[in-house]
């Protein structure tokens, strides 16, 4: 311990530095020494120019982007749809015709969903979401302001028509919503 | 001043005016206050409508452990075991059960006396939740006030005080352990930010005691001690290792672990079970991280540094690798129990074990189940995440991990939005409130603009800039004004829906029914209750009585009997041998009831009333679970075409079967509603099959007025013949 305490803060010039670095690195690494001796001291490895990947993390803009959509895919009953296999819409016979017409809006119960409607009001829940995201980038102010107008107009647009939307699907689905 | 002395009136009202900071202080206070109220107000609907009584299944077991702790103390309790259920196995209640939701209760009785208020324990329990929920709004905002801003904490405490997700199990009667637990759960949460972000001891401390208070209250604990160390690792990966995160993890997790392994339900299973291992991974992984910061410090050679670096990660990894196989060989770690596991693999229940499987709570959610337990909230909870992201912390790189992990869980199980709605209301504040900010900036904007330029003076251009900037401000403020009314719009819009959802389908106490008459009156059943104090009043008093599982709490709080079977499912061959004998023929099925020494049989039935969750409908998880261990049961025996029918066009074992006969005694002789064939069954919509039953080892004793329960007795063997 004290003797590493004494070698570290060696004030030495950068080349005796490097040499010593040199030698250091070639004396402590066991697997290299190891891997000397046997394969490669007959063997001869190609000269190969790879390199390692480098790992870097992604950015953050990436990443959120990459939840919104397990978001989606959350939000519009997907495992439901996966576990219990309902169809894609469902169907019923006209009693007076006797031509069949699709259901999209799985009716009786608030837990069940055919897969259509799961996806479609999923994708209203990420519309008001996304609404309000460039609602506020519409407000940053570092921008111009033509494209500080235009995101502000398609945030409100989005959030006005993803909130109707998703009333409408509640309402149908819901025959006695709100009373 | 002396203009202020003249008029006393403005005088004293001047005294009285208060600075910016304190008034901030009163509105934020008069805030909390009126949520704390509208949090418990809330949940009263019940309380209101029918009377101060305990809802569902479950909370009739905790009731009766809470009756049994207050009369006979802690030692008893901790040590009771109950011959009453599960006859003849008992059940060892100390060891079975998470005591915090009890012990709290009666904490709150014991005060309540000290004080002189002679309340009945049913009170407390009944009102226990509401109280929890009132203080989980106080958490929220400091919570909220952690993460972002004080903003956003009020706006978070307002958000969770009526989100129907968290008041569907926290209703006033619904005395279950989620009452008490998303409070243990959000304040143990917000103690461990708090302690990440401060790196104190003191706030690492307070979230051990919080993390043993929610392990002694819920089996959910299982989400913190694998969210915190999942959060820990994230945060090593993005590279934001610190001290005050070491001593935070350290200090909550070998601390929490000792202190969670006092109850005796959870005993060894921190350094026993495949559940718990990911917090003692990333303990070590922790220790392994200090190390190599310390030798970097102590080595200023970089490259040497590097070999050691890569020494050492590998020795460690494969370290840990091994003792974790080994573990797993020599089965000292149990693996992942059903429970859990189906949690990650969701149709793993589906095939393996039918009795999670059967419970309604435990299915997939679909989005209009979402919708209603969330409503805007669904589309705050993308944006708050955008939020988080542009600023990037310890704290939010928390609320972002828990808002994920929980929204997936709760897709995979209805019963879990419970544990999602706090970081959803939490996340969808900071959308809230970082939106209202950006408006109210621009709304304050346009003052200060004017000002600047008024004093400062200004050159042409700046002029003719200004002159651009001061057409547009008047739109802008404008609409500004109009969107925050839109805010302001959708916000009521969530209270209008979180009240009615509260009031039309989270306020039910599901052993009291009620139904709208033919004149849109209100129609009460209270059958359940009348069979059970029959029960209580006309049988003798060590009676045991077989029903399914569903109804054996209420029967042992309630009808004061030995019950076969009850909710606490821990022995799935006892359930599947009261199973077999509900779907086998009558001679079959007294030879079991004969061998468990049953007196009586309870059927619930909802032909006459159109009751839909009657013991037909759960006929067959019943043969799905005796057949799953008796595979003399077989499932197609009971359908038609894969169709499962009680008319005419049944399967004749199911028109012979033990339930059915129960079920329809006399039945067909019954006229059940108007136009129709006597034995109708109205919850089916058909009229029954097999109308002329006779019963030979069973005699009917009681059934209540509309038909709902039905309870035989059964006949000792003949004498001679």
């Amino acid at each position: 311990m004290s003797q590493k305490t004494r070698m570290a803060p060696k004030p030495d010039p950068q080349s005796v530095s490097t040499a010593a670095d040199a030698s250091a690195q070639v004396s402590m690494d066991p697997f290299f020494h190891i891997l000397k001796l046997v394969p490669y001291s007959f063997l001869r490895p190609p000269r190969l120019r790879l390199k390692l990947p480098s790992f870097s993390l992604p950015s953050a803009m990436t990443v959120f982007s990459l939840i919104l959509l397990t978001y989606f895919m959350v939000v519009s009953g997907f495992i439901y749809d996966v576990i219990v296999e309902p169809p894609g819409i469902g169907s019923t016979q006209d009693p007076a015709t006797g031509a069949v017409r699709p259901i999209v809006f799985l009716p009786g119960r608030v837990n069940g969903q055919y897969i259509i409607e799961g996806l479609s009001s999923g994708f209203m829940f990420v519309l008001g979401g996304i609404g309000i995201v460039l609602l506020d980038l519409g407000l940053d102010k570092n921008r111009a302001r033509s494209i500080k107008v235009s995101y502000s107009i398609a945030g409100i647009s989005s959030i006005v028509i993803a909130y109707v939307m998703t009333t409408l699907f509640i309402r149908i689905k819901i025959p006695g919503y709100l009373g | 001043m002396a203009a202020v002395a003249t008029m006393p009136v403005s005088d004293l009202l001047k005294s009285f005016k208060l600075k910016t900071k304190q008034q901030e202080l009163l509105i934020r206070v008069s805030i909390l206050c009126l949520v704390y109220i509208l949090a418990f107000i809330t949940r009263l609907f019940s309380v209101l409508r029918y009377e101060s009584m305990i809802h569902e299944f479950d909370p009739y077991f905790n009731y009766r452990t809470t009756l049994y702790l207050t009369q006979n103390g802690f030692y008893d309790f901790w040590n009771w075991f109950d011959y009453e259920s599960w006859y003849p196995l008992g059940r060892i209640v100390g060891g079975t059960l998470y005591p915090g939701l009890m012990i709290t209760a009666a904490l709150i009785y014991r005060i309540l006396h000290f004080l002189r208020f002679a309340v009945h324990i049913r009170e407390v329990c009944v009102l226990t939740a509401p109280f929890f929920a009132s203080n989980t709004t106080l958490v929220a905002y400091f919570f909220g006030k952690e993460i972002w801003d004080t903003g956003a904490g009020l706006v978070a405490a307002i958000l969770i005080s009526v989100c129907p997700g968290y008041i569907s199990r926290s209703v006033a009667g619904s005395y279950d352990n989620e009452g008490v637990a998303i409070f243990a759960l959000l304040f143990t949460f917000y103690l461990f930010v708090k302690a990440v972000n401060t790196g104190s001891l003191a706030w690492s401390l307070a979230s051990a005691f919080g993390y043993f208070y929610m392990v002694s209250a819920w089996g959910g604990y299982v989400f913190i001690i694998n969210l915190i160390p999942l959060y820990v690792l994230v945060l090593l990966i993005t590279g934001r290792y610190s001290m005050r995160l070491y001593v935070a993890y350290n200090c909550m997790y070998v601390l929490g672990m000792l202190l969670a392994m006092q109850i005796r339900f959870v005993g060894f299973q921190h350094v026993q079970s495949g559940e718990h291992m990911a917090a003692m991974g990333v303990f070590f992984l922790m220790q392994v991280f200090y190390f190599l910061d310390w030798v970097k410090h102590m080595l200023s050679d970089t490259k040497l540094f590097q070999a050691f670096l890569r020494i050492t990660v590998t020795c460690a990894v494969a370290v840990g690798t091994i003792a974790l196989g080994l573990g797993m060989l020599s089965g000292y770690i149990s693996p992942w129990t059903g429970r859990f596991y189906s949690l990650l693999d969701p149709t793993y229940a589906k095939d393996h074990i039918p009795i999670i499987a059967s419970v309604s709570e435990h299915q997939p959610t679909a989005w209009s189940s979402f919708m209603f337990d969330f409503h805007i909230l669904l589309f705050l909870f993308p944006a708050g995440l955008y939020f988080c992201f542009k600023r990037l912390s310890d704290a939010t790189i928390f609320i972002v991990m828990y808002g994920l992990t929980s929204m997936y869980f709760a897709g995979v199980m209805v019963r879990l939005i419970l544990v999602a709605t706090p970081a959803v209301c939490l996340i969808s504040s900071i959308a809230v409130s970082a939106t209202v900010k950006n408006l109210t900036v621009l709304l304050r904007s346009k003052n200060k603009g004017v000002q600047t330029g008024s004093t400062k003076g200004s050159s042409s251009s700046k002029a003719s800039s200004k002159a651009l900037l001061d057409q547009s401000q008047p739109f802008q403020k404008n609409g500004a004004i109009a969107l925050l009314f839109g805010a302001f719009y959708l916000l009521s819009k969530y209270a209008t829906h979180c009240t009615w959802v509260t009031s039309e389908a989270y306020s039910s106490p599901s052993i009291v029914l009620a139904a709208r008459g033919a004149h849109g009156n209100r129609v009460i059943f209270d059958d359940y209750r009348e069979a059970y104090f029959w029960l209580r009043q006309n049988t003798p008093p060590d009676a045991k009585v077989m029903s399914w599982w569903d109804y054996g709490y209420q029967i042992t709080a309630m009808g004061n009997r030995t019950v076969i079977v009850d909710n606490n499912t821990w022995n799935n061959t006892h359930i599947a041998t009261v199973g077999r004998a509900m779907s086998s023929y009558e001679d079959e099925a007294i030879e079991i009831m004969r061998s468990l020494d049953v007196n009586y049989v309870l059927v619930v039935f909802g032909g006459v009333t159109g009751y839909s969750s009657d013991d037909i409908n759960k006929f067959l998880w019943m043969v799905r679970i005796g057949g799953g261990v008796f595979p003399v049961i077989k499932e197609p025996d009971y359908l038609v075409n894969g169709e499962y029918r009680v008319d005419k066009g049944a399967a004749p074992k199911m028109l012979n079967c033990l339930m059915y006969k129960l079920c329809y005694y006399r039945f067909g002789e019954m006229l059940t509603e108007y136009g129709k064939p006597p034995g109708y069954d109205r919850a089916r919509g058909v009229e029954i099959g097999n109308k002329d039953i006779k019963l030979e080892h069973l005699e009917e004793a009681f059934t209540t007025s509309n038909w709902i329960v039905r309870i035989y007795k059964v006949k000792p063997p003949n004498n001679r013949w």
